[in-house]
């Protein structure tokens, strides 16, 4: 009968403790490995809660418009990308009654500058229904109006960061900037809303599309023509979104005369944006614990390597216990038992800086990352079965030495 | 009673035109209770009889009967058996393990006989003090003498109250006067009734046993009454 499991776990401690070293550097493989696959998942994970709460941030009853057929890529069932008009959001406006309000948006990043400061900023040039839409807040000032938009009138709303850096401390409302030498004069400050999807939307102006369009890009006259980037539609309940997706998909078919299989359009709701992005993600924490997770093997190995040299350098004492009556199972639990502890201490230090890393980076980045218990208890279960693994063989070459070989080496 | 029986026992290794016969068929029964010394030039076979003798290797030929059951014939767990229940083994080199305490080593066989701790402990403490170790039970071979670390051995070869002694150049790595005191050890044993066959080269330490069986060219070319037995 073997020896009971604690009495040959007290001696394989015994025996590791006596080679610190050694132990040591045999564990930080799985050291590395369990720390890497703890921290990357919990990025993977991180990133995944991020991207979701950035698109829950935009509204889930919103849709976008863009130009193009998503499922074909842009401009595809026409050859431009400007197939959007101003006119197809106002008929969108006018005609789709689960729609609140509509926001076309034509945007292009320019030099904004006030006397001799100066800054890059994404110039958009869009319609008071922006401010619904995109939920943002008028910290000082108002937002462009019906009137400003009618008439052109230059007038521009500024982001926190612009205002910042144009006017520093100074009240920016009613002082003139300029924009590829158009003048425009400052009636409002948005709120401060922070970055999305790496674009800093403080770092943005508005202005009115008519503007955009005629002065800014100078490149339409006619309303027909007028072409936009994105139409974002916002519906009056969050359950009206699939109404109006499939509304606004029939207006527009009809508007451009298209069949339902060539659309030079796409209407996505927030939900399929939050479907694509959640299966990218999903991809994103695979990769990464795939990736961990070799590490971990390499750490197994290592393992494997030294308890064979051990093996090796320990063939006197296996040959004396047998010699005093150890049986072959014996000397493989004894060794198995051995690595199994290697791996499981390896892995549980690894755990440690494994959250370690996630608390840096709960500190240093925006990710809100936490610890998961999961991966914790995964990587732990998974390192002592690659002690258990790995240390098989070397236990079997350490259980089938001859005695008498083993004794005289 | 015979102990050990060796009924035309030979070994050879290797094989074809490579092949060593290290040990011719022999045949030799010894005694329950008899002090042995195997003597021999290096080659002569004296190694290779020992450790058939003691179970560590299998005859190529012939039979071994040790207390009347035939070992050649048993499996590698009732080998390991044997070895731990019938037989004790002391070594040139002592064979400690380092990390262990003195106390620790000898308890390792009662270890590999499923032994309760309590019982290890007494048997273990009263198989050093047999040795004369009593007081340095909770030191590691590092800290102890040559002597004192034979003495170590001894203790672990004993503590299963085995019913063979088997001891490969016992005081080969020992000053002749510790030598003595381990030799008084062995004589004490004997005289208790243990049964105690060592291999030497020393002609002194082989003149102290009963029985002086020498080997050359794989053969046992003398059997003889030591000098030292008509004394006792």
């Amino acid at each position: 009968m073997p020896l009971n499991l604690l009495e040959n776990a007290t001696m394989a401690v015994k025996t590791l403790n006596a080679n610190r070293l050694r132990s040591g550097l045999t564990m930080l493989g799985i050291v590395i490995g369990n720390a890497s696959v703890i921290a990357m998942v919990a990025a993977g994970q991180a990133t995944q809660g991020y991207v979701t709460r950035q698109f829950e941030s935009l509204g889930t009853n919103v849709l976008f418009v863009t130009p193009g057929d998503a499922q074909r890529g842009p401009g595809a069932g026409s050859t431009r990308a400007d197939t959007l008009t101003l006119a197809d959001a106002e008929a969108i406006a006018a005609e789709v009654p689960a729609v609140s309000a509509v926001s076309p948006e034509k945007s292009q990043r320019l030099r904004v500058t006030r006397g001799t400061a100066g800054t890059q900023a994404n110039v958009v040039g869009t319609t008071p229904d922006y401010v619904p839409v995109r939920q943002i807040s008028i910290a000082q000032g108002r937002f462009l109006s019906p009137v400003d938009n009618q008439s052109s009138m230059p007038v521009a709303v500024l982001g926190s960061a612009v205002a910042q850096t144009l006017f520093g401390w100074q009240d920016p409302l009613n002082q003139s900037i300029r924009v590829s030498n158009l003048r425009f004069t400052v009636v409002g400050v948005v709120a401060s809303r922070g970055s999305s999807f790496g674009q800093n939307q403080d770092e943005a102006i508005y202005i009115p599309i008519w503007v955009m369009a005629n002065q800014l890009t100078g490149q339409e006259a006619g309303k027909t023509s007028t072409s936009v980037q994105t139409i974002a539609v916002s519906t009056r309940q969050e359950a009206q979104a699939s109404a109006a997706q499939y509304q606004i998909t029939n207006l527009l078919r009809l508007r451009h005369g298209l069949l339902y299989d060539d659309d030079d359009f796409t209407v996505q709701s927030q939900q399929d944006l939050l479907t694509t992005a959640a299966s990218i993600t999903d991809m994103l924490v695979l990769v990464l614990g795939f990736t961990a997770s070799i590490s971990l093997l390499v750490g197994g190995i290592g393992i494997m390597n030294i308890m064979l040299v051990s093996v090796t350098e320990r063939t006197q004492e296996i040959g004396l216990r047998k010699a005093i009556g150890a049986k072959g199972a014996d000397l493989m639990a004894q060794f198995t038992i051995e690595a199994v502890i290697l791996a499981v201490t390896g892995g549980l230090i690894g755990a440690g800086f494994g959250v370690g890393g996630i608390g840096l980076m709960v500190l240093l980045s925006p990710l809100e990352a936490g610890v998961s218990w999961g991966a914790i208890a995964l990587s732990f279960s998974v390192s002592g079965g690659i002690g258990l693994v790995f240390g098989i063989l070397p236990a079997r070459r350490a259980a089938q030495l001859d005695p008498i070989v083993a004794l005289r080496s | 009673m015979a102990l050990i029986e060796f009924d035309r026992v030979s070994k050879a290794y290797g094989s074809g035109e490579l092949t060593v016969q290290a040990l011719r068929p022999i045949s030799l029964t010894i005694r329950a209770g008899e002090y042995c010394a195997i003597v021999g030039p290096s080659g002569s076979g004296k190694s290779t009889a020992m450790a058939i003798l003691g179970c560590l290797d299998r005859p190529t030929s012939g039979t071994y009967r040790l207390d009347g059951n035939p070992v050649d014939t048993m499996g590698a767990n009732a080998l390991a058996e044997v070895r731990n229940r019938t037989l004790g083994f002391v070594f040139q080199q002592f064979h400690l393990l380092p990390q262990l305490t003195a106390m620790e080593n000898v308890m390792l066989p009662m270890v590999y006989a499923n032994l309760p701790k309590a019982k290890r402990r007494s048997r273990a403490s009263r198989a050093l003090e047999k040795v004369g170790l009593g007081n340095r039970i909770h030191n590691r071979p590092n800290q102890l003498s040559g002597g004192q670390q034979q003495r170590v051995a001894i203790a672990r070869a004993i503590v299963n109250r085995p019913q063979l002694l088997l001891a490969d150049e016992p005081t080969g790595a020992l000053d002749s006067h510790t030598s003595q005191s381990i030799m008084a050890i062995f004589a004490d044993l004997n005289r208790e009734g243990m049964t105690v066959i060592m291999v030497t080269h020393d002609r002194q330490v082989a003149e102290q046993c009963d029985r002086i069986i020498t080997f050359h060219d794989g053969q046992v070319i003398k059997d003889s009454r030591a000098p030292g037995s008509l004394t006792r």
